[in-house]
């Protein structure tokens, strides 16, 4: 009887089987061989850095940064005491070859602790099993979702080249960094040290059936501490995640989304709902146009609505699906529930995918002032299954509420901006959602302006600070910047400056200490 | 049910011994515990893989570093094997929600999947003649 269990539990392994069904193939068409790029992205991107400087924020870096303890201008409010975390590529390039996207770049992590007024920084390359090959062959070994490396060893699941470069999250005392294509990666707080790839449920009833699924970048936390997330497969399908604080598996299930967009980057909660908001993106075409890349395959099709899935938290299934005009989103602010059920939501809201496209043509040193910039959108989501929205004419991205009002109303939104059509942001903005008051600050046309968290030690809306970095073009220096919140316009109370830059990062935390 | 007496007539075969007889002889390497058991299959031929009718199967005992099986008496032609490291004895491959292995697994000539399943022409090989003596190996992708 065993040998027929045997055969039957082998299928798995079949020729249709294996990997089809994984997370990786959302990264990668399996039909064809890709074939590595002809064109020299490093020295494409070098020659442009010599005529435009702003590209210093997608240069490689070589080593980790050692602590500093940062020169400070104005005063560190004394209710903040702690670190703040950021995540982004940080080695983009090894020996002869650069990545063609910037989503590929292994990730470093940023931290800022904050304590006695005074700010140490250190920057620590995520030694995850990626990194530590590579960089002892000092060279990249595997292939990334866009870029072909000639002669690669096999990528035979997607935690092979987990890159762990996308967000870090504080979970119990550990922090985890977060990509979008596989697992969660754990890393001690205090010293960046890489400890392992998290297996979700390992410990719970789910054993091993949640090994290497994805985890997205942008887990959204309850005021209980409560976990949520999602991952996409190419299946179409979503996995959805409910954890405790711990990290543990409260409840875990799919639902299948028949979604083929190949790329889905963040989710909204409500008290009793997830949104699992479906940009306008399709891969249907992407053999006729010869894109074989994880990313350059992915087109906006602006005859596909967005679809927005309404999942009840405490089953995890699916209950209603709006529709949505057609459009494209990295990333969403907060949604919220009204006591008749209508929901509302706010997104930073693209017109078309140029802007992902983007993110591989600055790779090669290509600066497209024409990329439209992603616009403060705001939806409803009737009981009666209609929808609206209305799209404000201020640039958004990067949005952000205080961390207790996540999955409640919100009086408030923060989110970076730019008065021009730029490739980065360069202003802080408060936007007051009841009164339409918007309250911000341009830095200026000489800095690239990186996300801003809020941190709320009163955990009063309205009050509080925001926290985030940005770099200085000129002096090619990164600095730390934090704003009172209810006066952002005045700029920021205090900035702490490093001697160097740091790469352009996507996304960061607060521990408090 | 027709598959097992075909199974069992394989095992017949196996324990019978011929003096003159093609051989395949392969090499499990990487092995990284002695927990459970080794599972492997044969398949003869594309269609036969793709629709998981198995020539021949065995199972061995699992041993840290490497394992070598022996298929015998069998007609020239293209083969593949694919093999999976059954740690806890339960006889099936364990996967995850979506189906992919997390446990170790491996095809012949060492083929691997890579952003996709392992080609059926990249781990074939192929038994000239029935008294061809063939030599493969693979180590375990855990
Ligand atoms: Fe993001």
């Amino acid at each position: 009887m065993q040998r027929r269990h045997f055969l039957k539990g082998c299928a798995s392994l079949g020729a249709g089987a294996v990997i089809v069904n994984s997370p990786l193939k959302v990264f990668a068409s399996t039909e064809t061989a890709r074939t590595p790029q002809v064109l020299n992205y490093k020295a494409l991107f070098n020659d442009a850095l010599s005529q435009s400087p702003e590209l210093i924020g997608f240069t490689n870096v070589d080593d980790d940064f050692a602590p500093e303890v940062l020169s400070i201008e104005g005063k560190i409010p004394l209710d903040i005491q702690g670190t703040f975390y950021r995540n982004g590529p940080g080695k983009l390039e090894r020996g002869e070859h650069r990545y063609q996207h910037l989503f590929e770049g292994d990730g470093m992590l940023q931290s800022f602790t904050i304590a006695q007024g005074k700010i140490v920084h250190k920057g620590k390359f995520i030694n995850t099993p990626k990194f530590q090959k590579e960089q002892k062959n000092k060279k990249f070994l595997y292939s990334g979702p866009e870029t072909v490396i000639p002669d690669a060893l096999s990528v035979t699941n997607a935690d092979v080249i987990n890159t762990a470069n996308t967000n870090v999250i504080a979970v119990g005392d550990d922090l985890w960094a977060l990509w979008e294509a596989g697992s969660a990666t754990k890393v001690d707080a205090k010293s960046l040290e890489y400890k392992e790839q998290v297996i979700l449920g390992e410990h719970d009833k789910y054993k091993k059936t949640l090994q290497g699924l994805p985890f997205s970048a942008h887990p959204k936390v309850e005021a209980n501490g409560d976990i949520w997330n999602f991952g996409l497969n190419s299946s179409g399908h979503v996995v959805l995640y409910h954890l405790a604080p711990n990290g543990r598996a409260k409840n875990v299930a799919l639902v299948n989304a028949k979604y083929r967009g190949g790329m889905l980057h963040d989710f909204l909660m409500t008290e009793k709902h997830l949104l699992i908001i479906l940009p306008s993106l399709s891969t249907k075409r992407s053999f006729a146009n010869n894109r074989q890349g994880g990313f350059s395959r992915i087109s906006f099709d602006k005859e596909q609505a967005q679809r927005v899935l309404v999942i009840d938290k405490a089953s995890l299934t699916l209950k209603k699906e709006y529709e949505l005009e057609a459009g494209f989103a990295f990333h969403y602010g907060n949604a919220w529930e009204e006591t008749d059920g209508t929901i509302r939501f706010d997104a930073s809201l693209y017109p078309n995918a140029d802007s992902l496209h983007n993110l591989s043509n600055m790779m090669k040193g290509e600066i497209n002032h024409s990329v439209p910039n992603a616009k403060a959108a705001f939806y409803t989501l009737s009981p009666n299954g209609k929808s609206s929205q209305m799209i404000l004419d201020t640039n958004s991205e990067f949005p952000e509420v205080c961390d207790h009002r996540v999955g409640l109303k919100n009086e408030y939104l923060y989110h970076l901006s730019s008065k021009q059509n730029s490739f980065w942001s360069n202003t802080v903005c408060g936007f007051n959602v009841n009164s339409g008051k918007l309250d911000s600050y341009e830095f200026g046309e000489e800095f690239l302006v990186e996300e801003h968290i809020t941190v709320c030690p009163k955990q009063k809306e309205g009050t509080g600070y925001l926290i985030g970095s940005a770099l200085h073009v000129p002096s090619k220096r990164t600095c730390l910047n934090i704003f009172n919140v209810e006066n952002i316009s005045d700029g920021p109370i205090a900035r702490a400056w490093l001697s160097h830059h740091l790469p352009l990062g996507f996304h960061g935390t607060f521990k408090a200490a | 049910m027709k598959k097992l007496t075909r199974i069992l007539m394989v095992i017949v075969a196996l324990t019978s011994t011929f003096t003159q007889a093609s051989e395949v002889s392969f090499e499990i390497n990487g092995i990284k515990s002695d927990a459970g058991k080794i599972l492997i299959q044969l398949f003869q031929g594309k269609d036969n893989y793709e629709s998981g009718n198995a020539e021949s199967a065995l199972i061995v005992k699992a041993k840290t570093g490497s394992v070598t099986v022996n298929f015998n008496e069998l007609d020239e032609g293209e083969y593949i094997i694919r093999f999976f490291h059954d740690e806890n004895s339960n006889g099936k491959l364990e996967t995850n929600l979506f189906g992919a292995p997390v446990e170790g697994y491996g095809f012949s000539n060492n083929a691997k999947p890579d952003f996709g399943p392992v080609n059926y022409s990249a781990a074939k090989f192929v038994v000239q003649s029935r008294d061809d003596k063939v030599t493969n190996s693979a180590s375990v992708i855990y």
